[in-house]
């Protein structure tokens, strides 16, 4: 069963390689960045971690045994990864109903309406993501203070995110530099110092994350690079055009989920194109966009809805950029 | 279906010409018959929204309307409410441009000390749960949340910004841009409705 | 066909909104609660009756080469009256429904029964088609617009049922039309197939 979910097509040389294996190798790339959401935000990381795996487990079992009626797949490991990518994706003082109802939105609507693993078409622990940020916006945008090990769960102090701030501010007139004094420093949000969802905040431990899945070669290079290269090339030529409309390339690579969206949400392998130059078209997309509804949008954050986006084009990207065939001919 | 008429030229001008006739006759008929309950469904919409924001009044504020033109040609409405030959407030029709999408348009009521009674939010295109609050938010009488009301307050003697700037007013939760939007165009309609009384116009 | 059978095909076996997948527009754009959807749905059922019986009654006199511009005045009228009477009326629903209204014009529902059943039948039969589609669409509108309103608000025709800060916004926004009307249609589907 396992092997029929494997929808890519030929050439598949086995190589020992399973669903398995890989899912759980990103798990484990995920680790770092984790654990620096349990230091950043202590006890309620783990409560929302625990609560959306649990919840993605349960709602992927409940929803193959009784509504599809079909075989039992939860030990592949992908609900593990979706449910540590949706916890990634909120803030870590979310109410427990808010997050299970994110769990069955993911598994329910991104992955089994779409007949599960291999044949959605969006990333689900996204489509989780969008679907919380738009019918809960109040605490979808309440990001905890991160304090450490000490913090509880329910923490009453909120503070705005980089991207938020710089936003709220261009809006009502302020100018660049002097928001640019309210945000954390680069090293700060490199490390992880700053508001924003659980996992996106700490750059250092997704990097090593990436650097782990490269050498085992879960994935390749192509989409993150193409994603964070273009995000930095515009932003950097917006920064040069008016230094003080525009925040400059760093500020845009570090803050937000555009770290966490590259390495780990636009590479997952059933919404991401085949082919490595596929790949790069997908990758840039996601980039251009992703700083058209930063800069130009209302929402101060666009990765996710820019990975949505481009998922949906990953079918027709397949048709016209197919990886070419072994002895085929350039036309 | 026997007996359809042959496409022609004729036949089709007469046809559509007949069509179009009937039905424009019937339209007008109709127009004619409904223009005055449209009329006065509009008319009491607006009086809905004076009445809601002013004190008590027996007049007919929409007939003694004046209004001033602001720097983005839209114009300010400044709607009357006496009783008797006594002004007890005035209504006034404001706008802001500084909302999250687009313009939003509140009906504001002041009393005769410059004082706001009441405010009803007339059109936004405000995010949904965020920026929507602002109907009830500022006018809330729940005592723990006495710092988000700014009803009797007076524009004139009072901050009537949000803390995070200084002001008395707490904002709409994780919705900053609408609060401070919403409280500008109390401040514009306070300034005009100011100049005016000053003016000794009305 | 008996008269009984043109009443059960429109209302449930060729339903406009999940059968036919007719008239999307209106159906996502208005039904963002339950009245909304039911006063679309009278609406358009109003107009359908009444352009089936009049097409019916002057399809025999119009050339087949000016049918359709024929048609689209008569139904046009009908909306424009429709519209005028709402505004009149009852202005706090055509406010509500605003733009959708004279959407109904080119609704592919209405249009569609003048030029498939109401030119080609009797004046009784057309009626029946057009009462019977008229309140299959103003059904689907109405369930649409219900599960909205629920999943949305906590509400039902406006009674709360739950707190309103547990209810999920998104059913309220456009992308939730697209969401609940594709679980609705797979679940009638089912529903047909069992």
């Amino acid at each position: 069963m396992n092997t029929k979910v494997l929808v890519a097509p030929s050439p598949h040389v086995h190589s020992g390689d399973s669903i398995q294996k890989n899912m759980y190798g990103v798990v484990f790339a995920m680790l770092p960045a984790l654990l620096f959401s349990f230091f950043y935000f202590g006890l309620g990381a783990l409560v929302v971690t625990l609560t959306a795996v649990a919840s993605c487990y349960l709602f992927e079992f409940l929803i193959q045994k009784y509504i599809l009626k079909t075989e039992v797949t939860i030990n592949d490991g992908s609900a593990l990864i979706t449910g540590i990518l949706l916890a990634f994706n909120v803030p870590s003082n979310l109410p427990i109903w808010i997050i299970m109802i994110g769990a069955l939105v993911a598994i329910g609507i991104g992955k089994m309406t779409f007949g599960g693993l291999g044949n959605n078409v969006f990333n689900p622990a996204l489509v989780g993501r969008v679907f919380l940020l738009i019918s809960f916006p109040v605490q979808m945008t309440s990001w905890p203070v991160s304090k450490g090990l000490t913090s509880g769960y329910i923490d009453v102090e909120t503070g705005a995110t980089p991207l938020a701030i710089i936003k709220e501010g261009l809006k009502s007139g302020q100018s660049l530099s002097s928001l640019m004094d309210k945000i954390p420093s680069n090293m700060d949000m490199f490390l992880g110092n700053m508001g924003g969802s659980m996992g996106e905040i700490a750059g250092a431990a997704l990097v090593l994350g990436l650097i782990y899945m490269l050498i085992r070669k879960i994935i390749t290079w192509h989409i993150p690079v193409a994603v964070i290269g273009s995000v930095a090339i515009l932003t950097g030529i917006l920064h040069m055009i008016s230094p003080e409309a525009y925040a400059g390339p760093v500020f845009h690579i570090l803050t937000g989920g555009l770290l966490l969206g590259a390495i780990f949400m636009a590479t997952d392998y059933v919404t991401s194109p085949m082919s490595n130059k596929g790949m790069i078209i997908y990758g840039v997309g996601i980039g251009v966009l992703t700083v058209v509804i930063r800069v130009f949008g209302a929402y101060p954050e666009g990765v996710s809805f820019a990975i949505l986006i481009m998922n949906a084009f990953v079918p027709l990207i397949n048709v016209y950029v197919k990886p070419k065939r072994f002895g085929e001919k350039r036309k | 279906m026997a007996g359809k008429k042959e496409s022609t030229f004729i036949n089709m001008v007469l046809v559509l010409f007949i069509v179009t006739l009937v039905a424009s006759a019937a339209l007008g008929g109709l127009y004619e018959l409904t223009k005055e309950p449209i009329a006065a469904a509009k008319l009491a919409k607006k009086l809905k929204a004076i009445k809601e924001v002013v004190p008590e009044f027996d007049n007919n504020p929409s007939e003694e309307m004046y209004s001033v033109e602001m720097p983005t040609g839209d114009l300010l409405e400044f709607y009357p409410a006496k009783k008797g030959s006594e002004l007890v407030g005035t209504a006034v029709k404001t706008f802001t441009t500084n909302g999250f999408s687009g313009y939003i348009w509140i009906m504001v009521g002041f009393k005769p000390d410059g004082s706001i009674n009441n405010y009803s939010v007339l059109e936004h295109k405000e995010t949904p749960g965020l920026g929507t609050k602002m109907e009830p938010w500022f006018k809330t009488t729940d005592p723990a949340k006495a710092k988000c009301s700014i009803l009797g307050k007076n524009p004139g003697t009072a901050n009537l910004t949000v803390s995070k700037d200084g002001g008395e007013v707490d904002a709409i939760t994780a919705a900053t841009i609408s609060s401070r939007a919403f409280l500008d165009a109390v401040q514009t309609a306070y300034n005009e409705y100011n100049k005016q009384m000053e003016g000794g116009t009305k | 066909m008996t008269n009984k059978d043109i009443f059960l095909r429109g209302f449930f076996k060729e339903n406009a909104v999940f059968t036919l997948l007719l008239g999307m527009c209106p159906t996502l754009g208005v039904t963002s609660s339950a009245i909304n959807g039911l006063g679309m749905g009278l609406a358009t059922t109003f107009v359908l009756i009444m352009s089936n019986l009049v097409i019916s009654l002057v399809s025999s006199f119009i050339p087949d080469k000016v049918k359709i511009p024929s048609f689209i005045v008569i139904i046009a009228s009908f909306v424009t009256m429709v519209d005028l009477l709402m505004a009149g009326y009852v202005p706090a629903l055509h406010e509500q429904l605003g733009v959708f209204i004279p959407l109904i014009v080119v609704n592919c529902v209405v249009l569609g029964r003048a030029e498939a059943f109401a030119s080609k039948n009797k004046m009784v039969p057309s009626i029946i088609d057009g009462i019977s589609m008229g309140l299959g669409f103003a059904m689907a509108l109405t369930m649409l617009g219900a599960i909205r309103e629920f999943f949305g608000s906590g509400k039902m025709f406006g009674v709360t049922l739950f707190n309103e800060t547990y209810g999920m916004l998104v059913f309220v926004l456009a992308p939730g039309a697209f969401i609940a009307l594709g679980y609705l249609i797979a679940f009638i589907n089912r529903v047909r197939k069992a």
